[in-house]
């Protein structure tokens, strides 16, 4: 019967077929095609031109304080790759990213920790955590400086204050304190995103694996490590990624706090990169060396989601 | 002829509102809304061609205008509502022979339609084209005009980079002197000396204190008029200056007179003694040192050179900034760090007003701001609450830099874009806004941050009148010009400027003066192979010939002081 009505069905078609225009027939062949070329030509022009040119960019001369644009080999790598305020910025984006990602991840696990079971007051403590979340980072950078610039900012006098004798930091302007100050806006700013993804972890966590490692008489440390960690894994894995891709990049806090100040001590990569780009216009330098640390960074990333698949596929 | 009875009309009607304000018949709210009314007219005059289209018109045109326009005037009986009227006279009626009255004149009735795009340092400095110069140029002439404001690095900036998008964005920009060499050889300004040929009264020219008449000059052509006096003098405290006790106590210690120091050595030796005598009540200096404060780079060029130092050697363009010159720079500089207001290195330019005017320091080289500041002139407008009142109100004295040689630092120079579709309108903007008597009005402004650089702003009675020592301030700054030493104006400033930057702030944190001296030849060598060995070579001789390079070619040095009484 399927086959009778088959075979009816395709004698129809080819009969519609046989009527058909060669423009009707090549319309409908290639449809879909003409219905994703928009899209396709829209995502060419928006990503791939400009990396395209910016390759080029990279091994030109593109610089407004020299004429033309001449073919430069490699020689736009190598001044990124000779320049120590290049280099010096990688370091200190390494020890800003460690210690920023590091302590938000600490903090947060232990918040989320905290806050895993409902108890009174707990939904004006998340509200009150999750806030920073929806500030803008330029925003939290300029209040960061106002509250630790010196001699008028009021950290110093609070600490005066707590310690009972007079506290004078230089916050912005003096080492190690400029890190410092860096690494507290930006754990303020950031500390609630972890908390939030592996809060949502916890809550994943099925229940029994508790109750049955309660009945086989394990305490709370086991109970954390040998159950709420390895079942946390993923979600610490994906938040830990996202904030390392954010961390990464850091400029606002820095651009408003420090102006990658004193000297170059405070320059991350992404500083660097905009300073040389865009108040230098030296932009083929800057370009080459955000392919460099593109480079770098895909890298350590690529390292990062191989093992968050390994752990999903697990 | 149907466009001209209008025209004349309007033109009639102009003259009538102004000569009634003139004349004390009419308030300023009376005579704004009429300009408002003429002005609107005058705007929309060549787009309609009927007089039935043209009520409907109107009434839109007009609804558009009044929300950007507003000019801010004075009451007449003001020193600046006096300055006011007199700028407004002399872009109407008389004298017919001045650049105000030429620029009006040219644009009137054949820019109707134009729009000019002015851009400007974001805040205080943006205020005065949108209260007052860009609304009254917009009555006068029925030009439109929009402000964009940008950060100072972005004045710059932004206007390469919409130079090279070809964008066109721009029609007027605001840029330091500096930047001239960059962004002349770069296509983005335009020379303008056939039309300062065609429409500029000389005298108009000549009337520049003759340091401002040459910074706007490259390669023999002008790329714009100056347009703020940004030169560096000394405000000192003439109550800390003229105690006897501190007197006979510094006098019996140095063996020296007590007095506003002349070098720079006696500067922190100076203030050092005042800390000592009467801190944490004043402090004997307050500097901004701040990364970006903008300071560093100024106070780093002028004292460098007072000392002997030369930035380039002329024949390899190796720099020399790691010299005995640069050591002694930078020590002075140290010692005057450590003698200063706690965290001092920690202020930007606003910070130490703070300080300053609060009365917690002896002194303070700034930017001439600071006189009007210092006697609560500024603090009238709203617009500059951020600075505290003034309690040193009638106890400031005004003297050129210790070491004689005071950094002209940055100031701005009107230049025309390359790209603006409208070059010629744009021009007669900036000649008209920096023509003496609408200048004047602009330099006088209690919020504004665009300081006096005419010799008819320094010799201005109504000027001298707005407080008991402004005529000392004045005269002061005209004399601070005659021995005032310029940026490095070459292509690459930008590049030298930030590397002084980087090594003060780096020497402030604790870095050993002569490494960061090293590291920054080190970089300086580096952005000069960048830009090229014997462009820059050829870049620094024009330097070299220019007024105000180094303290041998001031233009006191050149003989063209100008001595005012």
């Amino acid at each position: 019967m399927s086959g009778g009505i088959g075979a009816h069905g395709l004698a129809g078609q080819g009969a519609r077929q046989e009527g058909r225009s060669p423009l009707a027939t090549w319309s409908e062949r290639h449809i879909k095609w003409l219905l994703v070329a928009p899209a396709i030509v829209l995502i060419l022009a928006i990503t791939v031109y400009p990396l395209g040119y910016s390759v080029w960019v990279a091994f030109v001369n593109f610089d407004f304080l020299i004429p033309g644009h001449a073919f430069v080999g490699l020689g736009n790598f190598a001044a990124v790759l000779g320049d120590p305020v290049a280099l010096h910025s990688v370091v200190v984006t390494a020890i800003f990213t460690v210690a920023d990602v590091g302590l938000e991840f600490a903090l947060g696990l232990a918040l989320a920790l905290a806050l895993e079971k409902t108890f009174r007051g707990r939904g004006v403590l998340m509200a009150i955590f999750v806030v920073p979340l929806f500030i803008a980072p330029v925003i939290v950078g300029q209040f960061w400086s106002l509250l630790l610039q010196r001699p008028f900012g009021p950290m110093d006098y609070i600490l005066s204050v707590i310690l009972r004798h007079p506290v004078t930091i230089s916050w912005l302007t003096e080492f190690p304190w400029d890190f410092i100050g860096i690494i507290l806006a930006d754990v303020w700013q950031w500390t609630s995103f972890i908390l939030v993804i592996l809060l949502a972890g916890l809550a994943g966590i099925p229940a029994e694996l508790h109750e049955a490692a309660a009945i086989d008489g394990a305490g709370g440390w086991q109970n954390f490590r040998f159950i709420t960690l390895p079942q946390l894994v993923p979600m610490i894995l994906l938040a830990v990624t996202f904030r390392l891709l954010g961390a990464v990049n850091l400029f606002d806090t820095i651009f408003m706090m420090t102006g990658g100040g004193p000297g170059t001590s405070t320059y991350t990569a992404a500083y660097y990169l905009y300073q040389t780009g865009f108040q230098q216009f030296h932009l083929s330098q800057a370009t080459a060396g955000s392919w460099l640390f593109l480079i770098l960074v895909s890298v350590a990333i690529f390292l990062l989601v191989r093992r968050l698949l390994k752990v999903e596929e697990a | 002829m149907d466009e001209m009875i209008p025209n004349e009309e309007h033109e009639r009607a102009l003259t009538r509102e102004l000569d009634a304000w003139l004349a004390g018949d009419h308030s300023r709210r009376h005579v704004l809304a009429a300009l408002l009314g003429i002005g609107a007219g005058a705007a929309m005059l060549p787009a309609t061609a009927g007089a039935a289209n043209r009520a409907g018109f109107l009434g839109r045109q007009q609804g558009q205008l009044l929300e950007q326009a507003a000019v801010e005037l004075a009451s007449p009986d003001t020193p600046l509502g006096k300055a006011q009227a007199d700028a407004v006279t002399a872009s109407t009626k008389t004298p017919t022979d001045g650049s105000a009255y030429r620029a009006v004149a040219a644009a009137k009735g054949k820019y109707n339609n134009v729009s000019l795009a002015l851009t400007y340092e974001a805040g205080l400095q943006a205020l005065e084209p949108r209260n007052f110069s860009g609304p009254l140029w917009q009555q006068l002439t029925g030009m439109n005009f929009s402000v964009v404001e940008l950060a100072h690095p972005d004045l710059y900036s932004k206007a390469i980079t919409e130079h090279i998008a070809g964008s066109g964005a721009y029609d007027v920009l605001d840029i330091e002197p500096a930047w001239i060499p960059s962004l002349a050889n770069g296509g983005v300004i335009a020379p303008v000396d056939e039309y300062v040929k065609k429409y500029m009264n000389e005298a108009d020219l000549n009337d520049y204190h003759p340091l401002f008449k040459y910074l706007p000059l490259y390669k023999g052509k002008r790329w714009g008029f100056f347009d703020d006096g940004d030169q560096l003098e000394l405000y000192y405290r003439t109550d800390v200056f003229g105690d006897p006790k501190l007197k006979s106590a510094y006098e019996a210690k140095y063996k020296q007179p007590y007095r506003v120091p002349t070098t720079w050595d006696e500067y922190s030796q100076v203030a050092q003694f005042i800390t000592d005598q009467l801190a944490p009540n004043v402090y004997g200096a307050v500097h901004f040192r701040k990364f970006g404060s903008p300071g560093n780079q100024y106070a780093f060029c002028q004292q460098f050179r007072v000392n002997g130092g030369v930035f380039f050697d002329a024949k390899t363009m190796q720099a020399q900034l790691a010299t005995p010159a640069g050591i002694t720079t930078l020590t002075q500089m140290i010692a005057a760090n450590k003698a200063s207001v706690p965290g001092n290195d920690d202020l930007d330019a606003v910070a130490a007003w703070v300080a300053w005017l609060t009365g917690k320091s002896a002194m303070l080289f700034s930017w001439p701001p600071t006189g009007r500041m210092s006697e609560n002139y500024s603090q009238r407008s709203k617009a500059i609450n951020f600075v505290p009142a003034s309690k040193i109100v009638g106890k400031v004295g005004y003297a050129v830099m210790p070491g004689k040689y005071g950094e002209m630092a940055s100031g701005f120079v009107k230049a025309i874009s390359a790209d603006s579709r409208n070059p010629e309108a744009a021009y007669l903007f900036a000649q008209w806004q920096s023509s003496p008597p609408v200048s004047l009005v602009r330099v006088m402004l209690p919020y504004t941050l665009r300081d006096p650089y005419r010799i008819s702003h320094y010799t201005s009675p109504i000027y001298r009148s707005l407080w008991p020592s402004a005529k000392d301030y004045l005269l002061n700054l005209a004399n601070a010009a005659n021995f005032g030493i310029t940026d490095l104006i070459m292509p690459g400033w930008q590049d030298y400027a930030l590397t002084l930057d980087r090594m003060c702030t780096a020497v402030w944190a604790g870095k050993n003066p002569k490494a960061a001296l090293e590291q920054a030849d080190s970089e300086w060598n580096a952005t000069t192979r960048k830009i090229g060995v014997d462009a820059q070579r050829a870049a620094y001789q024009e330097f070299l010939k220019g007024v105000g390079c180094y303290p041998d070619h001031t233009v006191d040095a050149m003989g063209q002081a100008v001595h005012l009484t």
